[in-house]
């Protein structure tokens, strides 16, 4: 059952557009992320299902109610935000019975839900602190814990991590994975990392300029991305890109610097349909690697190894294909044993079954039938 | 090296005492002025020379303040008027800053300006309409007849006292307050005033001050002697052809003190709220 849909929902500040149109169907107990680069529209699309802004056109269905006219308290959803937006002048317990205070729950499960709430988050020792004498992460458990108590039909997280050190942030990152695991509960969490969105999603809504460009598991958003700023988008580093013209009969791809690479068998039909085409061609860092022994659907590319950041578990490394003024670059992800030394002259092997061809105008993925 | 006491050099800190002193002197002579004479006989008032501390101080204007005056009445009417304008004024200014600071306002830098120009007016030139305005209405002689011109007048300074508050608060507590449960106006009263309590208490003295000290309004609004506030009463004591000044100063000091116990009370937040204001508004 859906839980929470959004039906062309319109968002314009005067005639300034910023979201244009969303169509969205949250299903029950799912985790949805919102990511996408700041000003893509992703905050204001969750404060628009808040309540907190009011939506141009369009529907947002909340458990089966259109709660377009709806204040943000008839909606019976909860928010976590970026600074945790505690009542400085309530202590902790305070601020996570503020909710039910207000919905005239009796003292006994205002008691009963506070501590059921602290001791899943494990602060109950903090009840009575005032929120200026916790620390970033114990804040960020008394904003989960207000939303938790509230037992809500939906709870939107607007960059709940933003503003915890990289620590931090990897452990709270669990503690909210474990939570929704444990509760069950419809999440929609906004966030511009896309390492929070792939961990914690069941699904990944990547938005550009107030558009939905791609809906999709973390699997189909990293190995099947719909557009070019989707790959650029995810990954760390992301995916390499570089110019391309689909040769002849889809046999052949001529990249940038003289390298022709040979298109595999099993991709030579979809290829085909774009032969003389120029497009941008794209590859993820783990498909790069030193050539060993003639592997099937991998090219070796003469090349040299422009930069090396060792990372410790690998050890990424810049190399330029071909030795011609106007030859293109791309990062690898090659082990800490290749020692790779700048300057150093290397064979490359790039696994061209994983290649991503995308418009080189419109950055929209040409794809292939396998998908 | 310059000598240091606490970190300011001894030659500043002296500078900064001397014109601390200044200010507390000029302000406070008047009142000590004034307390001294109302311990005073009138006889030794107008002796040559002037004797500075009283040689027989006595309390027996203090006794005929309350007896020669209904000044407790006075003093009645000028809490009662004082408080409800106060109310009046710091909810209406409430509402009044938050829709500037936080609603999507055309023209909010206009109604500003606007609000500023209306504290500029002279009194005396609303004295005319509001008196007409009043008797037409038949509240003359009513506590309301200086409980609306007083919360009006008040009315600026107190919105943008408190508009400089509400403007540091971030704007998110109101939202968690809202998708907690609050209404808009829940959230101002439940979140945004409470968090900006020195602001808010900064206005109502304020406002509570001005009503208290009002005196052309007072006189012209109420002549019945038993409507009288304070500050319009303390010129009764005075005859046809003479002027009691132990005992005027008496009743003076009867007027001043609530206000000081007022201040007193809340001194430390309205010294944070002024300071505060002043450096983030």
């Amino acid at each position: 059952m859906s839980e929470l849909s959004l039906r062309k929902v319109v968002k314009a500040y005067g005639t300034n557009r910023v979201v244009h149109g969303v169509d969205l169907e949250v299903r029950s107990g799912e985790f949805v992320v919102f990511v996408g680069p700041s000003g893509c529209g992703k905050s204001t699309l969750l404060r628009m299902i808040a309540g907190l802004e009011e939506i141009t056109s369009g529907e947002i269905v909340i458990g089966g109610t259109v709660v377009n006219e709806l204040p943000p308290r008839s909606r019976d959803i909860a928010m976590v935000f970026q600074d945790y937006a505690l009542y400085p002048h309530k202590s902790v317990f305070e601020n996570m019975a503020f909710g039910l205070r207000l919905r005239k729950r009796p003292e006994h499960e205002i008691n009963a839900r506070v501590a059921e709430a602290a001791a899943v988050l494990q602060i109950e020792h903090l009840l009575q602190r005032k929120p200026r004498e916790l620390s970033g992460g114990q804040r960020q458990r008394v904003a989960m814990g207000r939303a938790i108590v509230r037992q809500p039909k939906a709870f939107l997280f607007d960059e709940p991590l933003s503003n915890l050190d990289a620590l931090l942030r990897a452990e709270m990152r669990v503690e909210i994975k474990k939570l929704h695991q444990k509760l069950g509960n419809t999440i929609v969490y906004v966030t511009h990392d896309q390492v929070e969105a792939m961990t914690l999603a069941d699904r990944i809504v990547v938005l550009q300029a107030g558009n939905l460009i791609q809906v999709d598991t973390p699997d189909g958003i990293y190995n099947r991305p719909a557009a070019k700023f989707v790959a650029g988008f995810t990954g760390s580093p992301p995916m390499n890109f570089l110019a391309a013209r689909v040769g002849e009969g889809g046999r052949t791809l001529h990249l940038a610097g003289g390298i022709d690479l040979p298109v595999p068998a099993r991709r030579v039909a979809e290829c085909a349909r774009h032969a003389g085409r120029e497009v941008t061609f794209g590859l993820r860092p783990e498909h790069i690697g030193v050539a060993a022994a003639a592997e099937p659907d991998v090219a070796r590319v003469r090349g040299s190894v422009v930069l090396v950041e060792p990372l410790g578990s690998d050890t990424l490394g810049l190399v330029r294909l071909g030795d011609r003024t106007d030859a293109g670059e791309m990062t690898g992800r090659f082990s800490p044993d290749a020692a790779l030394r700048p300057g150093q002259p290397i064979d490359v092997a790039l696994a061209l079954s994983r290649f991503h061809l995308f418009d080189d105008k419109t950055g929209v993925a040409i794809r292939g039938a396998d998908w | 090296m310059a000598l240091e006491l606490f970190g300011v050099p001894v030659k500043k800190r002296a500078m900064i005492w001397i014109a601390g002193a200044i200010v507390v002197v000029n302000g406070f002579f008047p009142a000590v002025w004034i307390l001294l004479t109302s311990l005073k006989t009138e006889t030794e008032l107008l002796r040559v020379p002037i004797t500075y501390l009283p040689d027989a101080a006595t309390l027996e204007n203090y006794a005929t303040a309350f007896t020669a005056q209904p000044i407790l009445r006075f003093m009645w009417n000028s809490f009662v008027v004082a408080t409800l304008s106060t109310a009046l004024c710091v909810f209406v200014g409430a509402l009044a800053a938050y829709a500037l600071t936080r609603l999507r306002l055309p023209h909010r830098n206009l109604i500003m300006s606007v609000l500023l120009a209306v504290a500029m007016f002279p009194l005396i030139t609303l004295m005319v309409p509001l008196f007409k305005l009043m008797r037409e209405a038949g509240l003359l002689n009513t506590y309301l007849a200086l409980i609306l011109p007083y919360a009006v007048l008040s009315l600026p300074v107190c919105t943008l006292v408190m508009a400089a508050f509400f403007q540091d608060i971030p704007p998110d507590l109101e939202a968690a307050a809202m998708v907690d449960g609050c209404s808009r106006v829940g959230a101002l009263f439940k979140v945004v005033i409470p968090l900006s309590a020195p602001g808010v208490f900064t206005a109502a003295i304020l406002a509570f001050v001005n009503a208290w000290d009002e005196f052309l309004l007072a006189l012209t609004m109420m002549n019945r002697v038993n409507m009288r506030t304070l500050s319009v009463g303390i010129t009764l004591y005075q005859g046809e052809f003479a002027f009691p000044w132990p005992l005027i100063s008496a009743a003076l000091i009867v007027a001043i003190v609530p206000i000081c116990i007022l201040i007193a009370i809340f001194q430390e937040r309205v010294v944070g709220g002024l300071t505060a204001g002043g450096v983030k508004g």
